[in-house]
């Protein structure tokens, strides 16, 4: 507390250069608290209450979480975005991880930025964008996907419109957004490895694949760690992918945590419940992101 | 590398390798690429070309840009880009100057709380947005912001990402630059923008850039925020030409074209500076 008073009435040089110091961060959080802070204090309290229509809203313990959390619909989002999830992360990671490889082994520095260029332009457009592209790519009737297939005699699938399809269809949409980015990042990082390590393990006679094994997964393993991570973050709150093609259908098979939010809060106006299902969605990606980083995280040297 | 040791000792193996991987990041990049070609060439077609069978790739006239013109004469896109842009504009140059100002506090000041404050920040990251948008929401309604450039831009105005950025961009000027200016008479705040802003322009650039296009694209918030169709952004302006029934795919691949060229074009232009944030956020992990 006294060197917070001495702060706010400096006397000497070294105090005012900490008054400004302060200074300079206080904008930043000053604003970071009222964004972000204060609205997650909320609504943690506001799950706690349920709110009356024209009147003060209404202290009820633990009943919103009991109400949610006994709720099938709220475990039946949970479950998509599971299995959402699920397909996607895996799926980015190794596909990402060998473009990368192979960027990496292309030696023309030109020719490796044009194809890198062309990964990384899905990263540049919207969502909303993206999506609805990929809708039309996988109309049931008209989609130029099942007319390939056609061309090898698979009959037309229904995609997006079908309970078992919808998932895997809306994860691949996910996987061609997020290629570019991860791709990016595992690139950064092999370029950054030396290339002795490679040629001392040549020497000993190792093959592509063990100088792979032994070598570059351990060196990337904080890359793929936090690209593992950036990905369940990223696909838990999938939204717009889902509001713009399905909005959560057919049938509530493509119902995700995020959509249930939505139209709880904004649909329904059930601020409290809504308020449980923020609460949940922080809790368990913070959950997620603090387990992974204590289980995966071995220290690399280089 | 990997290529140029494996091809030392091997150099048979190691062409045949280095081929295979042309061949497998071409084709992998061109399925990327593809989703891209389509909305264009769809946003060539007229209504009977788009459901013809068998499916026709190529339009039947590349010049065709009745769909376009159609796009700006159905939603009123000319706003709904100047809305996108403006909003964008604000939320980049804004985040840029408190980003700033409080990168060269956390690098370049010791206080009391200094490394608690900047840890608080970087936690934030573990904050989804929609954890906190329903009492964002509510406080915005409260404060008459609905449908308002203010109310849509708030929750963007800083960005933790720039804050690090900034952090590390100044971390390394020198503390020389800064004593000599201060000897020579300059203030803290002279100082800031004299000395340190003109030493951090990279970093400046890259902000600007990755945060003027994650606004372009932001979808969650406009979508709660946005009722009346003068205060769209270009996103949800998109959604206006889908329904449940049938969707004229030739109409929206074309406002998708439009609503991605201006975004996509700064992207080609300024690759270099993205692919930098992008690895920077990357590898702070």
């Amino acid at each position: 507390m006294r060197h917070w008073l001495r702060i706010a009435i400096p006397k000497t040089y070294m105090d005012r250069q900490r008054r400004a110091g302060f200074l300079f961060v206080l904008p930043a959080l000053l604003f970071f608290g009222s964004v972000f802070l204060l609205p997650l204090g909320q609504s943690v309290v506001q799950s706690f209450y349920r709110n009356v229509p024209g009147g003060a809203d209404q202290f009820v313990g633990l009943r919103l979480y009991e109400k949610v959390f006994t709720d099938s619909i709220f475990w039946a989002a949970v479950r998509n975005t599971l299995h959402l999830l699920f397909m996607s992360v895996p799926s980015v990671l190794v596909c990402s991880l060998a473009v990368a490889l192979g960027l990496n082994r292309i030696a023309s520095l030109k020719w490796r930025n044009v194809w890198a260029a062309m990964y990384f332009l899905p990263f540049a457009c919207s969502l909303v964008a993206a999506s609805l592209v990929w809708q039309w790519i996988y109309h049931p009737v008209y989609g130029i996907l099942n007319a390939a297939l056609g061309v090898f005699g698979i009959p037309p699938q229904k995609w997006l419109q079908s309970l078992t399809q919808v998932r895997p269809s809306i994860a691949a949409v996910n996987i061609w957004i997020r290629i570019g980015f991860d791709t990016m990042i595992f690139l950064a990082a092999l370029q950054s490895v030396p290339a002795e390590y490679y040629e001392a393990a040549s020497i000993d006679g190792a093959g592509a694949w063990r100088r792979l094994r032994h070598i570059t997964l351990p060196l990337l393993n904080p890359q793929i760690l936090m690209v593992c991570i950036l990905e369940m973050i990223f696909n838990f709150k999938i939204f717009d992918q889902v509001y713009a093609t399905t909005q959560g259908g057919p049938a509530s098979a493509s119902q995700t945590v995020i959509m249930l939010l939505y139209d709880t809060a904004f649909k329904y106006f059930r601020f409290g419940d809504a308020s449980v299902i923020a609460v949940f969605v922080f809790v368990t990606l913070l959950v997620v992101t603090l387990v992974q980083w204590r289980i995966f995280r071995k220290p690399v040297e280089y | 590398m990997t290529a140029s040791a494996s091809s030392r000792d091997l150099p048979e193996r190691g062409a045949r390798w280095r081929w295979a991987a042309v061949l497998f990041v071409a084709c992998g990049a061109l399925t990327v690429f593809f989703p891209f070609f389509w909305m264009v060439v769809t946003s060539l077609k007229t209504p009977p070309e788009i459901i013809r069978v068998p499916l026709q790739v190529a339009p039947d006239n590349w010049l065709n840009l009745n769909n376009y013109r159609e796009v700006f004469q159905r939603e009123n896109f000319i706003r709904y880009l100047f809305n996108s842009a403006l909003v964008a504009s604000i939320a980049a140059v804004s985040s840029l100057v408190v980003s700033a100002l409080a990168g060269y506090g956390f690098a370049k000041f010791h206080f009391p709380g200094r490394d608690a404050f900047f840890l608080a920040i970087v936690g934030i990251l573990m904050v989804p947005f929609q954890s906190v948008v329903v009492p964002l929401y509510l406080w915005v309604n409260r404060f008459g912001l609905l449908d308002t450039y203010l109310g849509i831009v708030a929750p963007d105005l800083v960005s933790v990402f720039g804050v690090f950025l900034m952090r590390q961009a100044i971390e390394v000027i020198p503390n020389d630059y800064m004593d000599a200016a201060r000897i020579d008479g300059c203030s803290e705040l002279g100082i800031f923008f004299k000395v340190i802003l003109p030493s951090v322009k990279p970093a400046i650039a890259t902000l600007l850039i990755i945060k003027f296009m994650w606004n372009w694209n932001e979808f969650f918030w406009p979508l709660v925020v946005v009722n009346s169709p003068t205060m769209r952004v270009v996103t949800i302006g998109l959604m206006s030409f889908t329904n449940i029934y049938f969707i004229e795919y030739n109409l929206l691949t074309a406002a998708a074209v439009i609503s991605i060229l201006p975004i996509l074009l700064i992207f080609l232009c300024l690759q270099r500076w993205v692919v930098q944030a992008v690895v920077m956020s990357g590898l702070k992990g």
